[in-house]
């Protein structure tokens, strides 16, 4: 027995529009105000995100969502409750409340524009760039990170994304 | 066959490229760059269509979208039921067939050859629409800026087209509507379609002008066609549109058509210029233009003709400008309506913003049968048609357009529009220009739903949400239910039960042995912060503040009018954290409520909330074998009776993953709820069956689910519950704390209407027929009368048969039904009454002692 990624069973598919699922990824939803956030590094402008070892993706004023490495949820915890105790503040783990799907190639943001109404064009969309939108009528996180775009998009609805994703490449 | 292609010319077509169609079963033979109608004329035809209502012969009258005439449906190489001819790209294989202005479907849909379909969103600084010399010219102008151009054109092909950086042009493409802040829908019509989504900062229209026609005897018959598509056919597509004609306008560039017909080689034996007091006073033909009747000062002439190129001035083409707001104003001098204030970031251009020629305003010709004098030549309207409605005390275009529907065709109305206007006016005794033409509204262009649904079409029409252990129950062949956009196990027939029978030993085991229910849809949040104790007690009708850390409380929330809205447990796992649950279809709404509260109201509370609703899936284990399921399945939380009450939860380990496992009960029986991250929701659920068979564990449904909570009078919000029932009238006020505070919808639970005693109330209900099943919905009356209508006294909420109890029953909302235990009371039904004994909707184990095993 082992664990299942939402997107387990759907690889072929994903590979077919230049994609692969990052199965397990830790996900931590930090509230917080944002000059307490200014003190960790968090991006305060807004639909930004910062890189490194982990990734800090501003999803609001008060809201960032740190995203690590499989296995680090504990850890990344552990380190926001003591960077942030005494204020007012909430962590929460939510690393398998949003699955993670990886688009590469030169054409994926003509694939999201396809359902996806947020502006990709370079002008205003690049590296470093997040946002919450919608992919057809999924809610989703889009990161972009060093060539390629992440979708956060609920487990639930992964699937649904998948398919969508393969009726506009098709279309 | 008069009309043809010319030897030479044709700026549109390449001549390189031949393109063979079939028309009406005939095969014949275009050019790439040609539209249907242009390659019918290059064919000789110009006929061959029907007017919809009176049958009249009709022929291709305009070159644009505006062609009221030319219709027909398209069946390869995609369908279309109805598409005007002067809009189709003639494409090989083209398949089309002349139809009088109704679509039909092919009587067997999926022979349709439907086209591909993509959507695209795209963002400009600006969107150009038209792209004539005031388009390009605009769209050169921003690029150069360093704007985003959308340049946008419904031919197929654009003269000159510009280019630049961040330039897209798009041919074969019209707008179907403008609308608040930019934004637009364009369709792009070629074999494919494509339909963008536009957001641009700014919006020019450079929709031209269309001209506009004049209402005389016989103006509709195939030969009287629009003066600039006659000339638009020689220029473009390098086809002669007549052999003998004459031209009859009000204004110079109409009249100077006569010249391009006859560089074609046409024969212009006269023009008749309006302004000199020269009018033709009627068009004669069987089939087609044969002959004008021309009235002069001088006297009256016959004139042999073939081609009638009439221009009776022309209109900017304003109805995307009017569709968003735009207003309009009559400009004498050009004898039309021209555009007046609009949104700052909408502009026109060009002939759209009034640079039209000027002209000596005609409307129609006063001579001959106002009966024979075409105004709509779609909806078949004559200037009688509209003499009539005016005649019968209409005043307003508006009503006049609803009385004879000029305007209201697929053509919408371009060349009738203002033409309908302007008789209107002049048959009232109004000056021109006193009410402009009725208003314009999106869809610009037809549009088919195929083309505006795009990929969300079948399984992609609304998505699917599935569970981590769907797959589970899709392979052991679960039946599913939906509840709003989730997938849930419904129940799980083996060896082809009926649903009765599956539900049914569904339910025998939870009371008796084991089941499992994936309980994973739940909505979950997690309420963070030192004021979410407070939070909670204004949010629930109980007292939460007070609940220790490890302990679990059902909760009842409340709309501000006292109204049952939502229910669900909060379990406090930290002084300052809650993880509440909410209804499957509740969490969205729950959520927005809190977050409502919190940032309008209270933004004092410190308090953040986050969903959790899929970091969890969620394993429901009832009967009295859990305790011993849950051991089994391996877990290091001592699960004992005495050691892990009832309503408590704890965290640690089951089948080797972290879990949360909480004692709460929807079935009455002992129960655990085992939460865990949900890449691990299946491989727990597998662990929960296998270490269950030997207590003869059985998966179960949402069907038994339901059965075996309302055998323990549990209410389902939303089922028993309709947004008008109280606490109270649920039997609840245990769980309504009225000295705790204040709390939403606690001030309305005093309002006179929530405490008279005869509201309905839940109640339980027993068929005397303990095999007769009450239909949900069904009404209640105290006395059956026999005669309709009577009194109605309640209606039946759940229904179900009980292999619990051995018989059927029921929950239902009665009037005054808390003191109405053990009366009768009947369900008058169509196959006959059905007579029930009220009782008390906690049938099953009323005194809670199945609860811990």
């Amino acid at each position: 027995m082992t664990a299942r990624s939402p997107l387990a069973e759907r690889s072929a598919d994903l590979g077919r529009v230049g994609a692969r699922e990052l199965a397990f990824m830790s996900q931590l939803d930090v509230r917080v105000d944002p000059a307490s956030a200014t003190t960790l590094g968090f991006p305060t402008d807004p639909n930004t995100a910062t890189s490194g070892g982990r990734d800090v993706l501003w999803l609001g004023p008060d809201e960032w969502l740190i995203v690590g490495v499989p296995g680090a949820a504990r850890a990344i915890w552990d380190e926001m409750e003591a960077s942030l105790a005494g204020l007012h503040r909430s962590v929460v783990d939510v690393s398998a409340n949003r699955a993670v799907i990886e688009l590469a190639g030169p054409s994926r943001h003509d694939l999201l524009s396809s359902a996806c109404p947020i502006d990709l064009h370079p002008r205003s969309w690049g590296d470093g760039r997040c946002a919450q939108s919608v992919f057809g009528a999924a809610q989703v996180l889009l990161h972009e990170r060093e060539g390629v775009t992440r979708l956060f998009v609920r487990p639930s609805l992964a699937d649904y994304v998948v398919d969508l994703l393969l009726a506009v490449a098709s279309a | 066959m008069t009309p043809g292609r010319l030897a030479d010319g044709g700026a549109w077509i390449d001549r390189s490229k031949p393109v063979g169609f079939t028309f009406d079963g005939a095969e014949l033979e275009g050019f790439e760059g040609d539209t249907l109608a242009s390659a019918l004329l290059a064919n000789g035809v110009i006929g061959g269509f029907r007017s919809p209502i009176l049958g009249r012969p009709r022929g291709i009258h305009a070159a644009g979208v505006e062609e009221p005439n030319a219709y027909a449906e398209i069946s390869a190489p995609w369908f279309d039921p109805i598409a005007a001819a002067t809009t189709v790209p003639l494409v090989d294989g083209l398949v089309a067939r002349s139809r009088a202005g109704v679509g039909r479907l092919p009587e067997d849909p999926g022979s349709m050859a439907t086209p591909r379909v993509a959507h695209r969103f795209v963002h400009v600084e600006l969107l150009v629409v038209g792209g004539g010399a005031s388009g390009r010219a605009a769209a050169r102008a921003a690029s150069e800026e360093g704007d985003r151009v959308l340049l946008i054109d419904e031919h197929p092909v654009l003269d000159a087209p510009p280019t630049g950086s961040d330039m897209t042009v798009l041919a074969n493409a019209t707008v179907l509507g403008v609308y608040d802040d930019g934004y637009a829908v364009v369709l792009e019509r070629t074999a494919d379609i494509v339909v963008w989504h536009v957001r641009a900062g700014r919006v020019v229209l450079a929709t031209g002008a269309i001209e506009r026609p004049i209402a005389f005897v016989g103006n509709d018959l195939p030969g009287v066609m629009l003066a600039g598509a006659a000339a638009a056919y020689v220029e473009r597509y390098g086809v002669r549109p007549g052999e003998r004609a004459a031209v009859f306008a009000t204004n110079e560039q109409g009249l100077g058509v006569a010249g391009v017909l006859r560089e074609a080689g046409v024969d212009v034996v006269r023009t008749v210029d309006a302004r000199s007091e020269e009018l033709v006073i009627e068009a004669l033909g069987a089939e087609r233009l044969e002959r004008i009747l021309v009235r002069t000062p001088g006297g009256d002439e016959a004139i042999d003709v073939d081609l009638l190129a009439v221009s009776g001035g022309w209109n900017p083409n304003l109805g995307l400008w009017r569709s968003i707001g735009g207003g309009l104003r009559y400009d004498d001098e050009r004898a039309t309506f021209v555009a007046d204030d609009g949104p700052p970031w909408l502009s026109v251009e060009g002939q759209a913003a009034g640079d039209v020629p000027a002209g000596t305003p005609l409307w129609f010709v006063e001579h001959g049968d106002d009966a024979a004098k075409f105004v709509d030549l779609q909806r078949d309207q004559t200037v009688a048609d509209i003499a009539e409605a005016v005649g019968g005390g209409l005043r307003s275009v508006e009503h006049v357009k609803r009385a004879t529907y000029i305007g209201t065709a697929v053509d919408q109305g371009r060349t009738s529009g203002v033409l309908a206007a302007e008789i209107v006016s002049r048959l009232l005794g109004e000056a021109a220009g006193a009410q402009g033409p009725s208003n314009a509204r999106p869809p610009y262009a037809p549009a088919s739903y195929l083309a505006l649904a795009g990929p969300t079409r079948g399984d992609l029409l609304d998505p699917i949400r599935t569970t981590p252990m769907h797959p589970w129950h899709v392979a052991h062949g679960a039946a599913f239910e939906n509840v709003g956009q989730w997938k849930r196990p419904w129940f799980l027939p083996r060896d082809a039960e009926p649903m009765d029978r599956a539900v049914e030993r569904e339910c025998l085991a939870v009371r008796n042995a084991v089941g499992a229910m994936d309980a994973s849809t739940l909505g979950k949040i997690e309420v963070v912060g030192a004021d979410a104790p407070a939070f909670l007690d204004r949010m629930y009708t109980n007292r939460m503040s007070n609940l220790a850390v490890g302990s679990i409380r059902y909760g009842l929330m409340l709309g501000l009018d006292g109204m049952v809205l939502d229910d669900g447990v909060a379990m406090r796992l930290a002084e300052d954290r809650y993880l509440v649950t909410t209804t499957t279809g509740g969490a969205a709404t729950v959520l927005d409520r809190f977050e409502e509260w919190l940032q309008t109201e209270w933004p004092d509370l410190r308090v953040y909330c986050t969903s959790v609703t899929e970091q969890w899936a969620v394993v429901a284990i009832n009967g009295p074998r859990a305790r011993e399921v849950v051991s089994a399945t391996g877990t290091e939380v001592d699960v004992s009776r005495e050691a892990f009450p009832f309503m408590t939860f704890r965290d640690g380990h089951v089948a080797g993953v972290p879990a949360r496992l909480a004692r709460v009960s929807f079935s009455g029986e002992l129960a655990y709820e085992l939460h865990v991250p949900a890449w691990h929701g299946l491989e727990v659920w597998e662990a929960v069956m296998a270490a269950g068979e030997p207590f003869g564990i059985e998966p179960y449904g949402t069907e038994a689910m339901h059965v075996l909570r309302a055998e323990k009078g549990y209410v389902i919000v939303g089922q028993d519950t309709d947004g008008s029932v109280t606490p109270h009238d649920l039997g609840m006020d245990w769980i309504v704390n009225l000295s705790k505070g204040d709390f939403i919808g606690r001030r309305s639970l005093r309002r006179s209407d929530l405490v008279r005693t005869d509201r309905k109330q839940l109640v339980g209900l027993l068929p005397d027929d303990a095999r007769a099943l009450l239909p949900e919905g069904a009404q209640l009356v105290v006395e059956d009368t026999g005669r309709i209508p009577m009194p109605l006294a309640g209606h039946v909420t759940s229904s179900y048969r009980s292999a619990t109890f051995g018989r059927s029953f029921a929950l239902a909302m009665l009037a005054g039904g808390h003191e109405m235990h053990g009366r009768t009371v009947f369900a008058p039904l169509p196959e006959g009454t059905l007579a029930c004994t009220v009782t008390s909707p906690v049938p099953y184990d009323p005194d809670g002692e199945r609860r811990d095993g």
